[in-house]
C-alpha cells in the first residue's frame, strides 16, 4: 500500500501474454572423471564416507526398530524412527558447500542432514574451534563420554561427539543434544548450524524463512536452507513461507544494503513419497516440484530440479545457488529428486509400490554408483572402501552401545527432580536488547510525531474534577501500547515488527501510528496475508537470536496460524533442552461488532497450551507495562488487545500512566477495586461491564465487589485471589470467550480446589452464550453484560433482595443449553 | 419518619410457615385481584401443604397492590406473597421498607446485633477451644444424624464457608432455612443465627421497647425469630418492663462454659428422670450418730451428702452399665468408680471428680469429698478432675435446699446423674401395720436413653435406694 507504488490502470489494462522461463531439470549429468580438476582426492572420499555414515547409522536404527537388535547389541526403541535410507547423496550434497553460519531447518526425516551438515561443519571447522564447541557444549558433558577411549585428532573425535549426540538424542537420553527433549524428529545442534527439525509437515518452511529474515535485517552471514519433503508442498504454511520469502519489496522498497532477495533455499527433498501418497500422479499436479517456482515470483525461484542420486549434482547446485544468494537474488527452490528405500516408518509394509520400482532405484544406489565411480576413477580401490565402512560400522556401533547403555546416557530423572521439563517451560530471560549495536531508526525518538503529541495528553482519564477527559486529549490504550513498542525499537537493535498493514496504515487500530516514520522498511513492514508465515517466520527470527513483534489482525485469524501458535511457538525452547530463546511477542487483536469471524476471544485455546505466556491486559496503564515486560522477556508471549479498549483511557492507576519505563509482572493480577461481599475476577474487555456490575451491587443491593483483573493467563498466581475470596468467600468469574472450556472454567476449579472452605458459594462463570457472534446490533445478547453478572450472582451466589432478572441462569436452563450443546 | 408515614405503608403479606417441616406451600387460589380494597380479615388467598389446606386473611385493610405469585405456583414459606397498602403507593419503594423493617434475611445490613449475644458466641469459640472441640466431634455425630431433614427434604444444603463458620461458631444449622440459592444456607444465614442470640427482628426490638408488649418464649419464624407479629399476635403476659429497667451483665467466662456444656447435653442427648423416693430413717439415724460421736471427738464429719454418695457408690458396683460413658456407637463401662460431684461455688457449678470412689470406706469417702470441695472452693483443683470426661456417674445434691424434686443434666459423655432432693415425711405403713410418718428422701436420675433403657435404670435406682436404707454403724 505504499504511495510511491502506482497502480497505473493504463499499463495494467494492456493485453499480453505472460512468458514463464524455463525451469532446467536434471542438467547437471557430470561423473567423478569428468570433475576431478573440481574436487580433490579427500574430497570425494569424504563424500562417499559421509553418505556411507547416514546410510550405516539409519541402517542400525532400522535394524533395531525392526529386529531389536544391531551388531549383537539388543535394544528396543518405542519411539519414531523416519529414515532416509536412499536419500544419502541428497543429504551430502545439500551440506557440501555449506558453511558454519549457514543455518538448515529440516522435516520429521532429517537424520541424514544432521549428519550431513555436522559432517560438513566439522570438516571445516578448524580444530579450536571444534574443541571449543565440544567442551562448552552441557558444560562438555557429552565430550566426557565419546573422548573415553578415543585416540586420533580432534576431528575425528567430534565424529564420534556427532554421532553420539545425534544417536543419545533419538534414544531419549539426557546426554543427547537436547537432553532428549527433542527426539527423532526434533534433533538439532545449533553450534554446527543444525536448526530444528520439525516433526509437522511443512513445519520448517515458514520458520527457516524467519531466520533468513534474521539473517537480512540483522546483517548476519550465511543462507538458510530449509529441507523440506516433496508432500510439504501442499501444506498452507509452506507456501505461505515462499510467497514471505519471496516478497517485492525486499527490492522495491526495502533501501540501502537492505535491499535485495532472502538468503534462503527452499530444499525439496522430493523422495516422491508423501508417506504413502505419490506426490507426482497421484496427490498433487505439478508433475514436477520445481514448477512451483513459477508461482511465487518472475524469476520462478530460480527453480531447478536437481538429480539427487548424483551427489555432484547436487554440490553443484548448492555451489551455483548460494553464489545467487551471496547476491541477494533469494529465495531459491530447490527440487532434488531422491528416494527412500527405507519405508516412510519402519512399520511401512511398501503396499503403495511395487518390489521392482524399489529394486529400480536400489539398483541405481548413489553409494554404490559413487564407490564404483571412485573405483573407476582409480580414486580408491575395493579395500580401500571397505577399511571406510568398516570403519563406520565401528563408530556407529560405538555411538549405539553409548547411546543404549543407561549408565553413561541416562534419561532425565523426574523422580529426582520432578520439576526438570517445568523448568525448561521459560526461560525467563530479562534482556534489554538482544544483541549490543546502535539501532536502525529514521529520526530521534523526540522528533517523532506521535511521540510529540502524546506528551500533550492526559494520562489519567478523570480531571481533577472526576470529569472524564475528552477522547481528543486522552491517553488511550493504544497509546500505551505504542510507547512500549516504539521504547524498545530504539533500545533493542534486533527487534522487528510485522503483520498486516502495520506500516503506512499504522496497524488496523492505530497502535503503530508513528512507527512508520520512526523506522526503516527493515524493521517494520507488511507482510502478506498469511498469518501461519506471520507467526511462523516470527518464530524463525527469534530463535536465531531476535526480537519480535508479529501482530494477528483480529484473533478469529489465529486458526490461520494453528500450527504455528500451538504446534511451534511454544514448543522450541524446551524441546531444544532450553538452548533456544524465543522473545516473540504475537499481538492479536480481540474484535467485536463484525460478527461471527470476527469478534471471537480465544485466549482460553491459547492457555490450553503449555510452553507460551498469555496476557490480556485491560487498562492502558497495565498494557503499556505488560508490554515493557513482554519485550523484556525471553518468552513467547500472546498479547491479546480488545478492540473495545483501543481508545480507553487510565481509569484506575490515578497518578496516570507513566511516561517513563515500568514493567507489570506477567502473571500478577491486580484488585482493580477492593470490596468485601463479593469477589469478581474479569479477563479482558469486561472489565469495565464489571465496573458497571459493581456499582449497581452497591447502589441497589449494598454490596461491595472486589474487582480483580486477571491482566494475564499464563502464568498466573491464585493468591491475590484466593486472599480476596478468603474476606468475600464469594467470586464470579467473567470474560468475552464463550463460556464453554473458557479459561475462567480452569481458574474457577483450581480456585475451588484450593479455596474450597473459603467458599460460600460456588465460583460461577459467566462467558459469552456458546453460539456464533451476532451482529453489532444483537451483542448484548451474547457478549457478558453487567446484568448478567447480577443475574448470575442472584441466582447462583446470593439472592439479591428483590431483584428482578433480566436473563435466565437457571440450573434448568443450563441443562438444557448442554443438552442442546449451545 | 414519623409513625402515621410508617403505618400507611405498604405491608407485605407473606406465605405463613405451618409447621417447621413445611418449606414450601402451594399457591391454590387468589380470592382479590390487583387493586381490589380489602378489608382487615377478608380472604386474601388459599394455600395448601402436602397435609392440609388453609386460607390466609388479609392481615390490614388497604388495596392489593401486587400478587408476587400465581394459582398453582410453589412458594416458599416466608417469601412475599403480596403487597396491600395505600392505592397507588409505589411498590418497589414499599417492600423494600417492609424488609428492612421486618428484617428478612438479606444483605445483613438490615439487621443489628441485639444486645451482646453475638459477640458473646464469638467469645466462646474463642477462649474455650478445648470445650468446642470435644463438642464438636459430638455435633460431628449429630450433623450426620440430622442430616436428613424431618420433612425428608434430603441433606442439608450448606456454603463450605457456611459449614466453617458454623462449627467455628458452634451453631446448630440444620434446621436453619439458607437464603443462598436454592435454599443453601450460606455465611449470611449463620451470621444471622449467631446475631439473633436473642432472636428479636429489630423491629420486633423496636415495638417491643417502643410499645411496651411482651415476648413469646420462641417466635414462629425460622430458628425460633420472633417477629413483630408474634409481639402483637401474644401480647404481654407479664408488665412490661419499661424501657431501660435492666442491665445486660457479659457472661463469665466460667457461666459460658456452663451454659455451653448444659446446652449441649440438652440438644445432644435423649434424657429423662425417674424419681423416687428412699427411707431415710437409717440415713438420719446415722448422721445422728456421727453428730453425737464428734462431740465425743470422732474425727469424721461425714455428711448426709457423703452417705448418699457412698450408697450411690455401692449400687453403681452392682449395676455397673450405670457407670458408663456413651461413645455413639458404643458404651464404655469403667471398671473403678469415678464420682463426680456437683459443688456450688462462688464461681458457679463444679463438678470435682472423685477417682477410684469404689476403693474408699465410708471414711475415706468423707474425707475426700471434702478437700474436694474445699480445693474446688479454692479454685486449685486440678483441671483434669473437672472434665465431664473424668467421671463415670454424677451426683448433685439440692436437698439442703429443700427442692423435693428436679430434673437434673447429664455431663456427656457420663449416661447418667442421680438428684438427690431434700428429706420430707410421708405416711408410711409400718411392718406392725399401724401408719407412721416416715422421713423419705427424693432421689431423681435422669440418663440417657440412647445408653440406657428404663428397666435397668429403674433397677440401678431401686439399687440406691436400698443401699441407702441399710446404712449402718457399721461403717463409722
Amino acid at each position: 500500500m505504499p504511495k510511491n507504488l502506482f497502480l497505473d490502470p493504463a499499463e495494467l489494462r494492456k493485453p499480453k501474454m505472460l512468458e514463464l522461463d524455463s525451469i532446467p531439470v536434471n542438467q547437471y549429468k557430470k561423473t567423478v572423471k569428468e570433475e576431478l580438476s573440481r574436487y580433490s582426492r579427500e574430497d570425494f572420499i569424504r563424500i562417499y564416507r559421509d553418505m556411507y555414515i547416514i546410510r550405516e547409522f539409519e541402517t542400525m536404527l532400522n535394524l533395531i526398530k525392526t529386529t531389536g537388535e544391531y551388531n549383537g547389541m539388543s535394544y528396543s526403541h518405542p519411539g519414531p524412527a523416519h529414515l532416509s535410507i536412499g536419500q544419502e547423496a541428497a543429504a551430502v550434497g545439500m551440506a557440501y558447500h555449506l558453511g558454519i553460519d549457514d543455518f538448515i531447518f529440516g522435516s520429521h526425516r532429517s537424520h541424514g542432514e544432521i549428519l550431513a551438515k555436522g559432517l560438513s561443519a566439522i570438516h571445516k571447522l578448524d580444530n579450536d574451534s571444534l574443541d571449543k564447541i565440544m567442551k562448552s557444549y552441557f558444560d562438555g558433558r557429552i565430550l566426557s563420554i565419546v573422548e573415553k577411549g578415543h585416540s586420533g585428532d580432534i576431528k575425528s573425535l567430534a565424529l564420534r561427539f556427532l554421532l553420539y549426540g545425534t544417536l543419545a538424542e533419538i534414544f531419549a537420553r539426557e546426554t543427547g543434544f537436547n537432553r532428549g527433549l527433542g527426539g527423532s524428529m526434533h534433533a538439532f545442534f545449533t553450534p554446527f548450524g543444525i536448526y530444528p527439525n520439525n516433526a509437522i509437515v511443512g513445519g520448517s518452511g515458514d520458520i527457516a524463512v524467519g531466520a533468513a529474515l534474521y539473517k537480512k535485517v540483522n546483517r548476519k552471514p550465511g543462507i538458510v536452507v530449509a529441507n523440506i519433503g516433496d508432500a510439504s508442498l501442499g501444506c498452507g504454511p509452506v507456501w505461505e513461507g515462499m510467497v514471505f520469502s519471496a516478497m517485492d519489496q525486499f527490492n522495491q522498497l526495502w533501501e540501502k544494503d537492505m535491499k535485495g532477495g532472502m538468503p534462503i533455499i527452499f530444499n525439496i527433498m522430493n523422495n516422491q513419497y508423501g508417506m504413502g501418497g505419490q506426490t507426482a500422479g497421484e496427490t498433487m499436479g505439478y508433475t514436477i516440484a520445481a514448477r512451483v517456482g513459477a508461482a511465487v515470483n518472475r524469476v520462478n525461484m530460480h527453480a531447478e530440479r536437481v538429480d539427487g542420486y548424483s551427489p555432484l549434482a547436487v554440490i553443484d547446485a548448492y555451489e551455483r545457488k548460494m553464489k545467487l544468494l551471496n547476491e541477494k537474488k533469494g529465495p531459491v527452490l530447490l527440487d532434488v529428486l531422491t528416494y527412500r528405500f527405507s519405508g516412510h516408518s519402519p512399520s511401512d509394509s511398501s503396499s503403495y509400490r511395487s518390489k521392482e520400482e524399489i529394486e529400480a532405484w536400489e539398483s541405481i544406489d548413489s553409494i554404490d554408483s559413487f564407490g564404483k565411480e571412485l573405483m573407476d576413477s582409480g580414486l580408491a580401490d575395493q579395500s580401500e572402501l571397505e577399511k571406510i565402512r568398516s570403519e563406520i560400522t565401528d563408530l556407529v556401533s560405538l555411538a549405539c552401545r553409548l547411546s543404549i547403555d543407561d549408565a553413561v546416557s541416562p534419561r532425565m530423572d523426574l523422580v529426582k527432580n520432578p520439576e526438570l521439563i517445568g523448568e525448561m517451560m521459560f526461560s525467563n530471560g530479562s534482556v534489554d536488547r538482544m544483541e549490543e549495536r546502535q539501532a536502525d531508526v529514521l529520526m530521534p525518538l523526540e522528533e517523532n510525531p506521535r511521540v510529540k503529541q502524546l506528551m500533550k495528553k492526559e494520562r489519567y482519564a478523570y480531571d481533577a474534577k472526576g470529569n472524564p477527559h475528552s477522547s481528543m486529549k486522552l491517553y488511550q490504550f493504544r497509546d500505551g501500547i505504542f510507547e512500549a513498542i516504539i521504547n524498545r525499537f530504539y533500545r533493542d537493535p534486533t527487534l522487528v515488527a510485522y503483520g498486516e498493514e502495520n506500516r503506512d496504515w499504522g496497524g488496523a487500530f492505530a497502535v503503530y501510528r508513528g512507527l512508520t516514520e520512526a523506522l526503516p522498511y527493515h524493521r517494520l513492514f507488511n507482510a502478506p496475508i498469511s498469518e501461519g508465515a506471520i507467526v511462523g517466520t516470527a518464530i524463525g527470527y527469534g530463535m536465531c537470536g531476535g526480537r519480535v513483534i508479529p501482530e494477528i489482525m483480529y484473533c478469529d485469524f489465529l486458526g490461520r496460524s494453528g500450527d504455528e501458535v500451538f504446534n511451534q511457538l511454544p514448543k522450541w525452547q524446551s524441546m531444544s533442552g532450553n538452548l533456544i530463546r524465543m522473545p516473540v511477542v504475537l499481538r492479536v487483536s480481540v474484535g467485536s461488532k463484525y460478527g461471527a469471524q470476527h469478534s471471537q476471544d480465544w485466549s482460553s485455546l491459547v492457555a490450553h497450551i503449555p510452553g507460551i505466556k498469555v496476557v490480556f491486559p485491560a487498562t492502558p496503564y497495565d498494557a503499556k507495562g505488560l508490554m515493557n515486560a513482554a519485550l523484556q522477556g525471553t518468552d513467547p508471549v500472546v498479547f491479546f488487545e480488545s478492540q473495545r479498549l483501543y481508545g480507553i483511557g487510565e481509569q484506575f492507576h490515578k497518578e496516570g500512566v507513566p511516561e517513563g519505563y515500568y514493567e507489570v509482572a506477567i502473571g500478577e493480577p491486580d484488585v482493580k477495586r477492593p470490596g468485601k461481599d463479593i469477589t469478581i475476577l474479569s479477563i479482558g474487555a469486561t472489565l469495565y461491564r464489571v465496573v458497571e456490575a459493581a456499582e449497581r451491587l452497591l447502589k441497589e443491593y449494598d454490596l461491595s465487589a472486589e474487582i480483580i483483573d486477571a491482566r494475564s493467563l499464563v502464568p498466573f498466581n491464585y493468591e491475590p485471589v484466593l486472599e480476596s475470596i478468603r474476606k468475600t468467600g464469594r467470586i464470579l468469574l467473567v470474560s468475552d470467550a464463550c463460556e464453554r472450556g473458557s479459561y475462567l472454567k480452569d481458574m474457577a476449579q483450581t480456585i475451588t480446589e484450593l479455596g474450597f472452605d473459603d467458599l460460600d458459594a460456588p465460583p460461577v462463570v459467566v462467558g459469552s452464550r456458546n453460539w456464533i457472534t451476532p451482529a453489532y446490533e444483537l451483542e448484548d445478547y451474547f457478549f457478558p453484560q453487567a446484568s448478567w453478572i447480577l443475574d448470575a450472582i442472584h441466582e447462583h451466589i446470593l439472592p439479591l433482595k428483590n431483584h428482578k432478572t433480566e436473563n435466565n441462569f437457571s440450573r434448568e436452563i443450563k441443562l438444557r443449553r448442554s443438552r442442546m450443546g449451545v | 419518619m414519623n409513625r402515621k408515614r410508617i403505618e400507611i405503608m405498604a405491608k407485605p403479606v407473606i406465605m405463613p410457615r405451618q409447621g417447621q417441616s413445611v418449606e414450601s406451600c402451594i399457591l391454590t387460589q387468589w380470592f382479590k385481584n390487583i387493586g381490589d380494597k380489602v378489608e382487615k380479615g377478608d380472604l386474601l388467598f388459599a394455600y395448601e401443604t402436602d397435609k392440609a389446606a388453609f386460607e390466609e386473611e388479609a392481615p390490614e385493610e388497604g388495596v392489593l397492590l401486587a400478587r408476587y405469585y400465581e394459582e398453582g405456583d410453589e412458594v416458599p414459606v416466608l417469601e412475599n406473597v403480596a403487597m396491600i397498602g395505600a392505592e397507588g403507593e409505589p411498590i418497589d419503594q414499599a417492600v423494600s421498607a417492609a424488609d428492612k423493617q421486618e428484617g428478612r434475611p438479606d444483605t445483613g445490613s438490615g439487621e443489628k446485633l441485639s444486645g451482646a449475644g453475638g459477640d458473646a458466641e464469638g467469645e466462646i469459640a474463642k477462649e474455650t477451644g478445648q470445650i468446642v472441640h470435644s463438642g464438636l466431634s459430638a455435633d460431628g455425630e449429630r450433623i450426620t444424624a440430622a442430616g436428613e431433614k424431618a420433612g425428608g427434604g434430603g441433606p442439608v444444603k450448606i456454603s463450605p464457608r457456611a459449614r466453617k463458620l458454623a462449627e467455628e461458631k458452634r451453631v446448630i444449622y440444620d434446621l436453619l432455612k439458607g437464603s443462598g440459592p436454592g435454599g443453601r444456607i450460606i455465611e449470611r444465614d449463620i451470621l444471622e443465627a449467631i446475631r439473633s442470640g436473642k432472636r428479636l427482628t429489630p423491629l420486633a426490638e423496636r415495638k417491643m421497647k417502643g410499645e411496651g408488649l411482651g415476648i413469646p418464649d420462641q417466635g414462629k419464624a425460622p430458628y425460633g425469630k420472633i417477629t413483630s407479629r408474634d409481639l402483637v399476635e401474644r401480647p404481654a403476659e407479664v408488665p412490661a418492663a419499661s424501657a431501660g429497667d435492666y442491665t445486660d451483665k457479659p457472661l463469665s467466662n466460667m457461666r459460658k462454659l456452663i451454659s455451653a456444656a448444659m446446652f449441649r447435653s440438652l440438644q445432644n442427648s435423649a434424657q429423662l428422670t425417674h424419681h423416687l423416693g428412699a427411707n431415710a430413717s437409717a440415713l438420719l439415724m446415722l448422721r445422728k450418730q456421727v453428730k453425737s460421736g464428734m462431740g465425743d471427738g470422732y474425727p469424721y464429719n461425714i455428711t448426709l451428702n457423703d452417705m448418699i454418695c457412698y450408697a450411690v457408690v455401692r449400687a453403681l458396683k452392682r449395676h455397673p452399665g450405670v457407670n458408663a460413658h456413651f461413645l455413639g456407637d458404643a458404651v464404655r463401662v469403667f471398671n473403678k468408680v469415678n464420682l463426680g460431684v456437683a459443688v456450688d461455688t462462688e464461681r458457679g457449678l463444679m463438678v470435682p471428680v472423685l477417682l477410684n470412689a469404689d476403693d474408699l470406706s465410708l471414711t475415706g469417702l468423707s474425707s475426700r469429698m471434702k478437700d474436694l470441695a474445699d480445693s474446688a472452693k479454692k479454685g486449685n483443683i486440678s483441671p483434669d478432675l473437672l472434665t465431664p470426661e473424668s467421671a463415670s456417674f454424677t451426683v448433685s445434691n439440692l436437698g439442703n435446699y429443700g427442692v423435693e424434686m428436679f430434673t437434673p443434666v447429664i455431663n456427656l459423655p457420663q449416661v447418667a446423674i442421680l438428684g438427690v432432693n431434700t428429706i420430707v415425711h410421708r405416711p408410711a405403713i409400718l411392718k406392725d401395720g399401724s401408719y407412721s410418718f416416715q422421713p423419705f428422701i427424693g432421689l431423681s436420675l435422669t440418663y440417657d436413653h440412647r445408653a440406657l433403657d428404663g428397666g435397668p435404670a429403674t433397677l440401678f435406682l431401686v439399687a440406691v435406694k436400698e443401699e441407702i436404707e441399710k446404712l449402718s454403724d457399721d461403717l463409722l
